[in-house]
């Protein structure tokens, strides 16, 4: 964890989305807690806080029970779950609503660090925090170096004499100007917490938004600029990618695994207290208490007490609890 | 579920009744109203009641009481008459081995012919019923539609029209769709909310119509919960009908043979 930087804020992580995309590995558990090489993504972004800055997490009713456990386990005194009033994807809040209603509830009167807990950083949290100037609002914005790829994001004009200066943002367009794309980690000052209150009104779902916003109104936007690694877990894809890009062409096992008589490929992640036995793996991530015997698995995803005998399956993410077994014809 | 096996009892036994009535009918038709001491009745119902439920085991064997069986078919019917010929040659064999005596071979066509008929009429009579009975609220029989996509559409229509005893009471989209119901049909929304219809719509039939990606999460729920799954030939890209299911050394297979002359469908 690192240490204080005397600071007058507070860290804001939104974790209430749904995830249908990744359904099923979401139906229990928030995007947030996915494992991401070997701890849950969220993890990655709070062990990189300092110490001295509260954090709150704004998930839903429905993910509470998995968040209530994982602060348990982070073990973090100024940690704090607060709980959307919404029950399913029909009656979400939003996300800058959410933003909204906690900083009126709370009388937030603070710069605020707000953090989507479905995004992988890379890159130093205190270097991006050290980085801002005051007043200005802060985003992270990520060089993909690959015009043809941010067609895909938002992406992020900066001014060419003044690379830190955001001038505008284009989303997802065809033929971006940059391969700068914003990502969900944004740095918002006490002097522009109205403006965010105000335009969540009218806006609830649009987090990028508000920094067009800020634009618009001519409040001074500002950009700090990483190549470190940066993934947007939205995706079955994207979270293969993720593991794979973190992990390497390795195989990372955790404790109380057992593995045995294996065959590997690519990147292979197994979970505490799995079996694989006799199988042949590529691109493979397995989560816990599961049993895997005489398989033939590529980029596949395996939930929680999954067992496996005898299957050949690509591309696949099973759900918790699935039993297949191939049996022989009778 | 008791709904279901009170009426498919109750048809069981009205068929028994039908098969010594179909006799009785014969005799009648045959023999005249003044019951004859030659060929005594008795003896004729006798053999008849003792054939009725050997009848019955053919006739189960057709898998003409499936739920998925629609009486008003060709297909049906064939089954029909072939258990009523095999109920006609049982009664002459039993008849012969317990009196050592043949009789009128046209009271035996009349006694096939009325089987056939009663039967086809009987059953398309209590197929209205049953069905009528079993979706009655709380329907017995719900199936949860998986997929938002033409075909599912038109399969909840039909479902709907014929008051199949299947009753589509929720749809989920793994894709979001933005409509909210199909038919009456409720869109429940996505699959995320899969756990909470199963058990809140008290489904038993799964129907996938949609998202081949997820077959085995949708098996893997369906046979932990005891749910029956269905899936559509459309989610492989099978569109035109043509298909069906044969056993390869013991493996199922769907098939899909080129189309050849209808007399290669008694050797394919």
């Amino acid at each position: 964890m690192v240490l204080s930087l005397n600071l007058q804020m507070h860290t804001f992580i939104l974790a209430g989305g749904f995830a249908t995309r990744l359904w099923p590995l979401t139906e229990k558990r928030a995007k947030p807690l996915l494992p991401v090489a070997g701890k849950p993504l969220v993890s990655h972004l709070v062990e990189q806080i300092p110490e001295d800055i509260p954090i709150t997490v704004s998930t839903n009713a429905a993910l509470k029970e998995g968040f209530e456990q994982w602060k348990d386990v982070m073990n973090r005194p100024n940690l704090t779950i607060i709980i959307e009033d919404t029950k399913s994807d029909d009656h979400k809040l939003g996300a800058l609503g959410a933003t909204a209603q906690w900083l009126e509830q709370e009388a937030i009167d603070e710069d605020v660090l707000l953090l989507t807990g479905d995004n992988y950083c890379g890159f130093s949290i205190p270097e991006f925090i050290r980085s801002a100037s005051t007043g200005a609002p802060l985003l992270a914005v990520h060089d993909l170096g690959d015009l043809g790829k941010a067609s895909a994001f938002g992406t992020v004009i900066t001014d060419t004499n003044n690379p830190k200066s955001v001038i505008g943002f284009e989303e997802k367009p065809k033929e971006p100007k940059t391969s700068l794309v914003s990502t969900g980690c944004s740095l918002l000052p006490k002097e522009t917490l109205s403006v965010v209150k105000e335009y969540a009104k009218e806006h609830p779902d649009n987090v990028g938004g508000i920094f067009e916003e800020f634009l618009r109104r001519s409040i001074p936007v500002e950009c700090y600029t990483f190549s470190e690694p940066w993934f947007d877990i939205g995706s079955f894809d994207a979270y293969l990618e993720a593991s794979r890009a973190l992990i390497g062409e390795n195989i990372a096992l955790d404790t109380g695994t057992t593995f045995e008589n294996n065959t590997c490929e690519g990147s292979v992640i197994i979970g505490k207290g799995s079996t694989v036995r006799n199988s042949e793996l590529r691109n493979v991530i397995i989560f816990e208490n599961t049993t895997i015997d005489d398989c033939i698995l590529e980029n596949c995803i395996i939930d929680n007490s999954c067992i496996l005998e005898g299957i050949e399956l690509n591309g696949k993410m099973l759900r918790e609890g699935t039993h297949l077994a191939q049996h022989r014809n009778k | 579920m008791q709904r279901y096996r009170t009426l498919l009892n109750l048809w069981l036994l009205s068929d028994l009744a039908l098969f010594v009535g179909a006799y009785m009918a014969a005799y009648l038709c045959r023999v005249g109203w003044i019951l004859s001491t030659d060929f005594p009745l008795d003896k004729h119902i006798t053999v008849a009641a003792i054939i009725a439920p050997l009848w019955l085991i053919v006739l189960i064997t057709t898998r003409t009481f499936s739920l998925t069986r629609n009486q008003a078919t060709l297909h049906n019917a064939a089954y029909i008459i072939y258990a009523a010929v095999m109920g006609t040659a049982l009664f002459t064999l039993t008849y012969y081995f317990l009196y050592g005596a043949f009789f009128s071979r046209l009271l035996l066509v009349y006694a096939m012919v009325f089987t056939i008929l009663f039967t086809i009429v009987w059953h398309v009579l209590f197929e209205k019923i049953l069905r009528s009975a079993l979706r009655k609220d709380p329907a017995v029989f719900r199936a949860l539609i998986i997929g938002v996509t033409r075909e599912s559409k038109r399969l909840i229509q039909t479902l709907n029209d014929t008051k199949n005893p299947i009753t589509p009471v929720a749809i989920l989209d793994g894709r979001g769709t933005k409509e909210k119901e199909i038919a009456g049909v409720p869109v429940k929304g996505k699959l995320n909310k899969l756990e909470d219809v199963l058990q809140e719509d008290k489904i038993t039939h799964l129907i996938q119509c949609s998202d081949l990606e997820q077959s085995l999460n949708l098996l893997g729920a369906c046979r932990k919960q005891g749910i029956t799954y269905m899936l559509l030939p459309s989610v492989l890209g099978i569109v035109e009908r043509d298909e069906r299911v044969e056993s390869l050394e013991g493996q199922p297979v769907t098939m899909v043979a080129p189309k050849e002359g209808w007399w290669t469908w008694f050797f394919r």
